[in-house]
């Protein structure tokens, strides 16, 4: 019996892992609310559901590994534990603490060869940034590298390898999420090198209360998309446009829509030529071109996970529809019953 | 038959008060709004004196409809159009400014800053606050000519958005996929109304104790910034009834607030005492305590809640 056993555990560790291909090739990740129960869906580009895995509480955002079926769901802040689940089985394979005194900040990315997971992660007690490194052999922890700024959010890899951090700025309590140092907090972007190296570094200096918090990649420019902590009555840009060695680009919509973002960017996608940022707050997103000039803008409740695939945005909504955004409007592609989370990871 | 028409009325509760705040609340208020504004633009004459009731009974109407802000006003930013408030960096004024000097046609109006238009851009040339530096009057017909093309326009929107409203879940509907999107967009005006009010129209001018700054109040030259504060409830609370009549707690909690607001000293530079500055505290408090209310027992009542990610962002 204990051979049995035995053998059948060696069997399972031996088996090959499932990749994504094997399970229906999925396009998006979601995370969302059905009823009362936190789930995790893999969507397919027309935005039904392939596969969903429970999640045993709120989800944020997740990862997921290029090559095999295997997702890793973050909790939203401040998380003491991040998910790696088998998308195949709806198993758990693996649960990931951060060392003492650290917490996870919502996001996470893998290296391009599926060897490495990267983790936006505070000091519990000071919110000073970290990347965690963790080898996804057996997921133990390995390293990890200060991201230069306080509370990173979201991170991106670059298709070379280098890791652009989108630290927020804010500190906040380890406990209740308070935000504590917004007089005087100070958002960066950061590029690191494949090593942890600082590469190259941006502030905001005449936008200190503008966080930056999300992060997509637009041709050779980081985009990334800002949240407002200062006086809701000044209008100020939700999206800028980096390119590494130059001065940020701010990209402000046309006057008489500045306040339609509410001053609060939930999500960011790039394709070759747009940039769309999405607000729930304000029930709207809208399209830049690449050089940042305001394309269009479209309403819709609730409006947050946003990806592209393929030079098409998909848009997820908190009411469950999932739907397509061009320059000319919103398309809806499916419904279902879950609230759709913040964010839609897309594959590949 | 009538079993079965009992049922489906049953059943769809929340689909018949959404439709009675297009009919009943939304489109009569923003009709109510274009006429008080096209008789404000039809007077003759740029003498202060005798436009200011004008542009009251104009604000006086904006007031019941400030607070959709969905649809109609969203598009071409209209509702800032209307009312851009606040305006803390003075945008307003120093592009009016510059239009003293060369006055725009009504239809150029159009395309100039929000900010130099609308009802606090009439304001300012209505209660001046310095002495003007040219002849205001060319301006002043273009402000409310413009005011009246974009309340004129509103309100012939509401025709078509309202019918989306009404149509929510219908298959060919793109705005409101499912019925109770519809009572939702409503349910989540109602909400940001009563925060808005609290935080801004309330709240900008109520400061800190230590510092109130009447000064920043929304209408304050005209007099008009508690006014607006009692009409702006008074507005909420007919969207609230009108969405769910049977809602006892609401009632009473925007009763109690309206009492406090009918209390209150009508000119609100005296919060420089602070006496009257707590009074207005008290009815911020009562505001909020009114969203709690109605969040808690129109919520359930309409099977709607706010949206699941505007409320909880990261």
């Amino acid at each position: 019996m204990r051979r049995r056993a035995f053998l059948a555990t060696l069997a399972a560790s031996l088996a090959p892992r499932l990749t994504w291909a094997d399970i229906g090739a999925p396009a998006f990740l979601a995370a969302g609310k059905a009823g009362e129960a936190y789930v995790l869906h893999g969507l397919s580009a027309a935005g039904t559901s392939l596969f969903r895995v429970a999640l045993p509480g709120r989800g944020h955002a997740a990862a997921a590994h290029p090559v095999r079926a295997e997702a890793v769901a973050f909790a939203r802040r401040p998380g003491t534990f991040a998910l790696v689940i088998d998308c195949a089985t709806g198993t758990t394979r693996h649960r990931l603490t951060p060392p003492d005194g650290m917490q996870f900040n919502g996001h996470g990315a893998f290296s391009a060869d599926g060897t490495l997971l990267m983790t936006s992660e505070v000091v519990a007690e000071t919110s000073e940034g970290r990347i965690g490194l963790w080898n996804t052999q057996g997921y133990t922890r390995l390293t990890d590298w200060p991201s230069h700024g306080i509370g990173p959010h979201e991170i991106r890899r670059l298709p070379d390898g280098r890791l652009a951090v989108a630290n927020g700025g804010i500190r906040t309590d380890p406990v209740d999420r308070t935000k504590l140092n917004i007089p005087d907090m100070a958002p960066n972007l950061t590029l690191l090198a494949e090593d942890g190296a600082l590469l190259d570094q941006i502030d905001l200096p005449d936008l200190r209360q503008n966080s930056i918090r999300h992060l997509a990649l637009s041709g050779s420019a980081i985009a990334f998309a800002m949240q407002w902590e200062g006086d809701p009555a000044e209008p100020v840009p939700q999206l800028g446009l980096w390119t590494p060695g130059t001065a940020p680009l701010l990209c402000a919509p046309p006057e008489a829509e500045a306040f339609t973002m509410q001053g609060y960017a939930g999500s960011i996608a790039a394709t070759r030529d747009r940039v769309l940022i999405t607000s729930p707050k304000g029930g709207a997103l809208m399209l830049f071109d690449a050089k940042g000039r305001h394309i269009a803008t479209h309403h819709r409740a609730d409006l947050c996970g946003a990806a592209s695939t393929e030079g098409t945005f998909t848009v997820t909504d908190g009411s469950g529809a999932v739907w397509t955004a061009d320059d000319t409007g919103l398309t809806p592609l499916a419904r279902a019953d879950t609230r759709w989370d913040n964010h839609l990871v897309a594959l590949g | 038959m009538r079993v079965a028409l009992l049922a489906l009325l049953l059943a769809t509760p929340a689909l018949a008060d959404t439709a009675a705040v297009v009919t009943d609340h939304a489109r009569p208020g923003f009709a109510a709004f274009a006429e008080a504004a096209q008789s404000l633009a039809d007077l003759d004459t740029c003498d202060p004196a005798t436009l200011r009731p004008a542009f009251h009974a104009a604000y006086d109407a904006w007031m019941a409809v400030d607070h959709l802000r969905l649809g109609p006003a969203e598009e071409d930013g209209r509702g800032l159009a209307v009312l851009f408030w606040p305006d803390p960096k003075g945008a307003g004024w120093k592009a009016q400014r510059a239009l003293l000097a060369a006055p725009p046609t009504a239809e150029a109006m159009a395309q100039q800053s929000v900010a130099a238009r609308g009802l606090p851009a009439l304001e300012r040339l209505l209660y001046p606050a310095e002495t003007l530096p040219t002849d205001p009057c060319p301006l002043i017909r273009a402000t409310a000519d413009d005011l009246a093309a974009t309340a004129s326009r509103l309100a012939a929107d509401w025709g078509p958005f309202g019918a989306l409203m009404l149509g929510a879940g219908a298959p060919d509907n793109p705005r409101f996929l499912k019925p109770d999107e519809a009572t939702q967009a409503l349910f989540t005006q109602l909400a940001t109304g009563l925060e808005a009010l609290a935080d801004r129209r309330i709240g900008r001018p109520l400061a800190s104790l230590d510092k109130p700054r009447p000064d920043l109040a929304e209408a304050h030259a005209s007099g008009r910034s508690i006014r607006n504060i009692a009409l702006s409830l008074a507005a909420l609370k007919q969207l609230a009834l009108t969405l769910n009549p049977d809602s006892p707690r609401s009632l009473a909690a925007f009763d109690q607030a309206l009492a406090l607001a009918q209390g209150l000293d009508p000119d609100i530079d005296r919060i420089a005492d602070p006496q009257a500055w707590l009074k207005l505290e008290i009815l911020q408090q009562a505001v909020r305590q009114t969203r709690d209310t109605v969040l808690a027992e129109l919520g359930p009542a309409l099977g709607v809640e706010l949206g699941f990610n505007a409320q909880d962002g990261d």
